[in-house]
C-alpha cells in the first residue's frame, strides 16, 4: 500500500470521523467541567439535530449545509428545555441521579426521533459525490465542510472563553464554582449558556455525522463512545483536549482496520479510553480528576 | 463612631449543631479587628456566619444600617462586605488579571480604576498578571486573592487566616498590606491562628472559646492580659 492509499481511504476519512466526534466531545467535556457529571444523553441529542436538519431539508427543500444553523439552533434551545424541565431538580443530589436521569432522556430524545421521523435510514441528499483530487489526495466538499466546521466552531468557543466577561465566568465556575459564587458570578446564567453551547456543537456533530454518512435514529449512541473517550483523552475540561482526542480517536478507528475486521473498529475507542483511565486519567493535557 | 458591622448576642452553625453560642463583636469603619481563639473555637465560622453562610438561630447582624442576619452570599457582597475563604482562595487556571476580573464581576463599567488599585497595593502582581495563578508561592496567591475581593471596592474585608502556610516573612507583607488597605478606608475582620501576631498587628481583638466570647479589648491590652497569655498563647 502506498502513502497515498494510505492518506486517502484511512487519515482522511480519520480526520473527519475524528472532527465529528470532536465536536460532541467539547460539549461533553464542558458539561463535565461546569456541572460535574457525565451526560450520556449526548449521542442522542446529536441525532435529534441531525434529524431537525433533516426536517429543515425536506420540508424548506434548503440545502443541507443552509439546515445546519436551524439545527444547531432548535438543539440548543431543547438542551437548555431538557435542562431546565429535568436536570435542575437534581443540582443538589449526588451526581448520579442525574448521571442515570440523562440516560433516561437519551431514551426519550431517540424515541421522539422514531415516532417522528422513523427508523429507516435517510439521507440529506441522493446519489454519490465523487472526491476531488488534490495533488493525489482525494476529498470530498462534505470533508472539508466538516473539518471547516470545526475549526470555525471551536476557534470561535476560544474566542468566546477567554476575551468574553461570560466565557470567563464559565472558566471561572469550572476552575473554582465556591469563589465564582462568592465572586457574584450568577451560576444559573452560566449553566444555560454551557447548554447552549453543548446543544449547538452536539447538533453540527449530529448533522456531520449524517452528512457524510447516513441519517439513523441509533447513530449518536454508537457515537457516545467514541466521544466519551476522546474527551477523557484529551483531559476533562480542556476544549483543545477534547477536539485533539475526537481526531485521535477518529483516526484510530479507521486505521484499527488495517488490522482488525471492521466490525470491531468501535473496540478502539473503548481501548483508548480503558487505557487512559488506567494510565494517566487527567489525559493528554491535564484535565480534571473524574 | 457607628459601627460598620456588629454581630449582637448570635446563636448558630451548620445544619442542627450551634457552634456559635451568644456572640457579640463589632468592627469600626477604618479599623483592623482580629478574632483569635484555640481549635476548635468557632472563629472561622464566626466569620462566615456574617457572609450568611451558616444557619442562624438567634440574635442579629448589622452592617452599615442594614439587618443583614438572612441575606443571600450574593446580595451581601454586592453590599460592601467581601470574603476571602482560607483555602482555595483563587481561580488556579485562570491569569493574575483574570481573577481580578472575576472579583470585579458584578461591577458595571470601566474596571480600569479598580485595577490600578490592586496593582497599587500589590506592585509585584501587576508584573505577573499574565501569569496563571495556580503557578504562583503561597503569599503571591493571598495576594491575588485579596486583590480579587478588593476589587468590589467593598467597606468590609474579610479574611480567614491569611498567612496559614507562609512564612515570617510573608506573613509580615500580608499583615504590611492589610494596613494598607485599611489606610485606603477598607475595615478587616481577620480571623488568625498565630495570636500574638495578629493582636500585635490589629486595632482590635477578641477572643474566642468554645463558641463563645472569653475576652475583647485593644491588641495590646489582650496581649498583656495574662489569662489570655496562658491560655491561647501558649504563655
Amino acid at each position: 500500500m502506498d502513502l497515498f492509499e494510505l492518506l486517502n481511504f484511512y487519515v482522511i476519512p480519520g480526520i473527519v470521523l475524528g472532527s465529528i466526534y470532536a465536536l460532541g466531545a467539547v460539549g461533553i467535556t464542558l458539561i463535565f467541567a461546569i456541572l460535574r457529571y457525565a451526560h450520556l444523553a449526548h449521542g442522542d441529542l446529536a441525532t435529534f439535530g441531525a434529524f431537525v436538519a433533516l426536517a429543515c431539508v425536506t420540508a424548506m427543500g434548503v440545502p443541507p449545509l443552509a439546515a445546519l444553523p436551524i439545527a444547531i439552533l432548535v438543539t440548543a434551545a431543547i438542551a437548555v428545555g431538557i435542562d431546565k424541565v429535568f436536570y435542575e431538580h437534581l443540582r443538589e443530589r449526588p451526581k448520579i441521579v442525574t448521571v442515570m436521569a440523562s440516560l433516561g432522556i437519551a431514551l426519550m430524545l431517540r424515541s421522539v426521533v422514531q415516532v417522528v421521523w422513523g427508523v429507516d435510514t435517510q439521507t440529506y441528499s441522493r446519489g454519490i459525490v465523487r472526491p476531488e483530487d488534490y495533488f493525489g489526495l482525494r476529498i470530498r466538499d462534505r470533508e472539508l465542510y466538516t473539518v471547516a466546521a470545526l475549526i470555525v466552531l471551536v476557534g470561535g468557543l476560544q474566542l468566546f472563553l477567554t476575551r468574553s466577561k461570560w466565557g470567563k465566568a464559565m472558566r471561572a465556575m469550572s476552575d473554582n464554582p465556591n469563589l465564582a459564587l462568592l465572586s457574584g458570578i450568577d451560576n444559573r446564567k452560566v449553566v444555560m449558556l454551557t447548554w447552549v453551547i453543548a446543544g449547538g456543537l452536539c447538533a453540527a456533530s449530529g448533522f456531520f455525522l449524517g452528512y457524510n454518512t447516513e441519517i439513523k435514529s441509533m447513530m449518536g449512541w454508537h457515537m457516545l463512545l467514541p466521544m466519551f473517550a476522546a474527551a477523557i483523552l484529551g483531559g476533562v475540561g480542556r476544549v483543545e483536549g477534547a477536539v485533539l482526542g475526537g481526531l485521535i480517536v477518529g483516526i484510530a478507528e479507521e486505521l484499527s482496520v488495517l488490522v482488525i475486521p471492521s466490525e470491531y473498529k468501535a473496540a478502539m475507542a473503548f481501548a483508548i479510553l480503558l487505557f487512559m483511565l488506567l494510565v494517566r486519567p487527567t489525559g493528554l493535557l491535564k484535565g480534571k480528576v473524574l | 463612631m457607628n459601627a460598620l458591622l456588629s454581630m449582637e448576642s448570635l446563636t448558630g452553625g451548620y445544619g442542627d449543631a450551634d457552634i456559635l453560642l451568644d456572640v457579640s463583636l463589632h468592627v469600626n469603619p477604618d479599623e483592623i479587628v482580629a478574632i483569635v481563639g484555640p481549635n476548635g473555637a468557632g472563629k472561622s465560622t464566626a466569620m462566615k456566619s456574617v457572609f450568611g453562610l451558616l444557619t442562624i438561630r438567634g440574635g442579629k447582624m448589622l452592617f452599615d444600617g442594614d439587618d443583614i442576619t438572612r441575606w443571600a452570599p450574593n446580595r451581601i457582597v454586592q453590599r460592601g462586605i467581601c470574603y476571602v475563604p482560607q483555602v482555595d482562595n483563587i481561580f488556579r487556571e485562570m491569569s493574575i488579571h483574570e481573577n481580578l476580573e472575576m472579583g470585579g464581576f458584578l461591577r458595571k463599567g470601566d474596571l480600569s480604576a479598580a485595577y490600578d488599585r490592586v496593582y497599587t497595593l500589590f506592585p509585584d502582581l501587576k508584573e505577573r498578571r499574565r501569569t496563571p495563578a495556580g503557578s504562583l508561592s503561597g503569599g503571591q496567591r493571598q495576594m491575588v486573592a485579596m486583590g480579587r475581593a478588593l476589587m468590589l471596592d467593598p467597606k468590609l474585608l474579610l479574611l480567614d487566616e491569611p498567612t496559614a502556610g507562609l512564612s515570617p516573612r510573608y506573613m509580615e507583607q500580608i499583615f504590611q498590606i492589610c494596613r494598607d488597605v485599611r489606610d485606603t478606608g477598607v475595615a478587616i475582620l481577620l480571623v488568625e491562628q498565630h495570636a500574638k501576631q495578629a493582636l500585635a498587628f490589629a486595632d482590635r481583638g477578641y477572643v474566642l472559646a468554645a463558641g463563645k466570647n472569653r475576652h475583647e479589648g485593644s491588641g495590646a491590652d489582650l496581649l498583656a492580659d495574662r489569662e489570655v497569655a496562658e491560655m491561647f498563647l501558649g504563655g
